[in-house]
């Protein structure tokens, strides 16, 4: 019954189609599936699908990725509400854009992303200083600053992770602390997340939460 | 002496001239151009911007000069009054026209872009490029789609919120709305002498949005667009996304006779589709530009030319160049783009 409830919940996720997904989800709970099932039997293994669908040249679209995180994470939610027990937190990371850059779509991607599978995200939002990254990051013992820069000059700023990676080194914090940076400018260079300092950098929103999941988990063991 | 002019004309109609078009878009680059440290100081004036585009069409002889300022300007018609500036960069839209549904009912397009005061100093630029080199260069405009538009005036997330789960009324307000300005905005582009409008239509690439939804809502909404002033200049241009599965499918219902491709897509592909129905532009992934070497810049643009030469109706582009790029970078590739688009 399982694999049948990820399979039509993931066609929907790929036509973009939020009320059918849903609608997949509510006659799960009424056939019995509980809450705790469908988060971490359904919306997990889904997303998981969907990342190792996409790392393996999937075509998949920027508004597939959008309506994937999107719907996994409301999904997330509606069913924690529902839980017997809270569900354990597998860490929290920092998110933001680079200073001077506004564009929020590529971070709400990978937060929805995170949150489904159980990872808490603080969002700083646009514009970040990286002094507050790092600030933030420290404050609530983050293993990851997540930085998004949609234009070139942003992403290779003095005052964006290039400045990131100076103050960790400064603080002595580059063990406990990795960067992963996203957008547009490192799909067209896939070797620019090296010149401006950051440890791993994701082609999309999707992909960015498995890259960052996975340096979460190693820090947690 | 041949023209830009003249080597797009030839490319089009499929003739041979001294060689290929060359279009090379240096926007940011004109403020140091002219000396100015200021980007924001930079655009405040329109003739800054047409004496840097002449300037720098002198320096490096590629074939267009433009008439764009930075794409947060047609958010600025609508109503934005905060773009953020930078020293190195292009500058972006700092707040969103668009903040509630509300917004929507209530966002007014002007009836006259041409002599809307926002439009003052584009006309004032357009006015001097036309003046100069009106009808030897291609003069180049930029107009956003009705069906992107909103991306600017309320953000990415925002309108693919709305585009893919919102109310439909309203997101189809939006659309009309967009479309009406896009209309208008194309209008006075032409007046004011604008001939090669590149129609930016990110959500008419597949990397954007699935098959199903570019034909229930980006074909309706470019039917809006285009009908009423025609196609005569239009490039089809999606950012930098590929969008090589739709080609076929635009010059079928709409008729458009130039492609800017993605650095993505397959250049030789792409001529196989439109088998010389329109004029095919090459475009190198400039991103690049800032850290390949001159042996790097030379063979890309090689192995570029090599696939889209053949059959002729070619152009070579750039999408919009970073600052960053060195401008000895600037001219190896330049310099390549000459040698071997040459006939």
């Amino acid at each position: 019954m399982q694999t049948e409830i990820i399979k039509a919940y993931n066609e929907a996720v790929y036509d973009t189609d939020r009320d059918r997904a849903m609608e997949v989800i509510h006659a799960a709970l009424k056939q019995g599936v509980t809450p705790e099932e469908i988060v971490f039997d359904v919306v997990i293994p889904a997303m998981e699908s969907m990342m190792q669908a996409i790392s393996e040249d999937f075509d998949a679209n920027l508004a597939q990725h959008f309506m994937a995180a999107q719907i996994a994470s409301q999904v997330t939610e509606e069913m924690i509400a529902q839980f017997k027990t809270p569900p354990e937190s597998l860490g929290t990371i920092v998110i933001g854009t680079s200073v001077g850059d506004m564009h929020t779509l590529g971070k709400r991607i990978v937060s929805g992303c995170l949150r489904s599978m159980m990872i808490d995200v603080v969002d700083l939002g646009v514009n970040i200083k990286p002094e507050d990254f790092v600030d933030k990051a420290v404050e609530i013992d983050s293993p990851v600053i997540a930085i998004s820069s949609m234009m070139m000059h942003t992403a290779t700023s003095e005052n964006g992770c290039q400045r990131v990676r100076e103050i960790l080194k400064e603080r002595g914090l580059e063990d406990k602390i990795k960067i992963v940076v996203g957008g547009a400018p490192y799909r067209w260079d896939n070797e620019l997340y090296k010149t401006v300092g950051a440890d791993a950098w994701a082609d999309n929103g999707i992909t960015a939460g498995e890259v960052i999941k996975k340096i979460v988990m190693e820090a947690k063991s | 002496m041949i023209t830009g002019m003249d080597r797009l004309v030839a490319a089009i109609n499929g003739e041979k001239s001294d060689r290929i078009p060359v279009f090379c878009n240096l926007l940011d680059q004109g403020a140091a151009e002219l000396g100015i440290s200021s980007l924001e100081e930079y655009y405040s004036n329109g003739e800054h911007v047409a004496e840097a585009q002449l300037k720098m069409r002198e320096k490096f002889g590629h074939d267009n000069v433009w008439s764009l300022f930075y794409v947060g300007k047609e958010a600025e018609l609508l109503g934005c009054e905060k773009i953020v500036f930078s020293k190195s960069g292009p500058p972006n839209v700092e707040d969103y026209v668009i903040k509630s549904y509300d917004d929507i009912v209530n966002l007014e397009i002007p009836d006259d872009i041409y002599s809307h005061p926002g439009f003052e100093e584009n006309l004032k630029c357009l006015n001097i490029l036309k003046r100069e080199v009106g009808g030897k260069q291609p003069i180049c405009a930029y107009l956003t789609a009705g069906i992107t538009l909103p991306a600017i005036l309320m953000g990415m997330d925002k309108w693919l919120e709305l585009l893919l789960m919102g109310p439909t009324d309203i997101r189809d307000l939006l659309i009309e709305k967009c479309s009406d300005f896009f209309q208008k905005e194309i209008a006075a582009f032409r007046k004011a002498g604008a001939d090669v409008l590149v129609y930016s239509q990110p959500f008419g690439s597949t990397d954007i949005l699935p098959m199903r939804l570019i034909k229930e809502l980006t074909l309706p909404s470019m039917k809006r667009d285009l009908e009423p002033g025609g196609m005569d200049g239009m490039v089809y241009y999606c950012g930098s996304s590929p969008f090589i599965n739709v080609i076929d499918m635009m010059i079928e219902k709409f008729g458009f006779g130039v492609f800017y491709l993605s650095p993505k897509d397959d250049i030789a592909e792409a001529k196989k589709i439109i088998n010389g129905r329109a004029l095919t532009c090459g475009v190198i992934n400039d991103i690049k530009l800032v850290s390949w070497s001159r042996e790097e810049i030379r063979a890309e643009v090689k192995r570029m030319l090599d696939a889209g030469m053949p059959g002729g109706k070619f152009l070579f582009g750039t999408l919009v160049m970073p600052y960053d790029i060195p401008e000895k970078n600037i001219r190896a590739m330049l310099e390549a783009a000459y040698e071997y688009g040459s006939y």
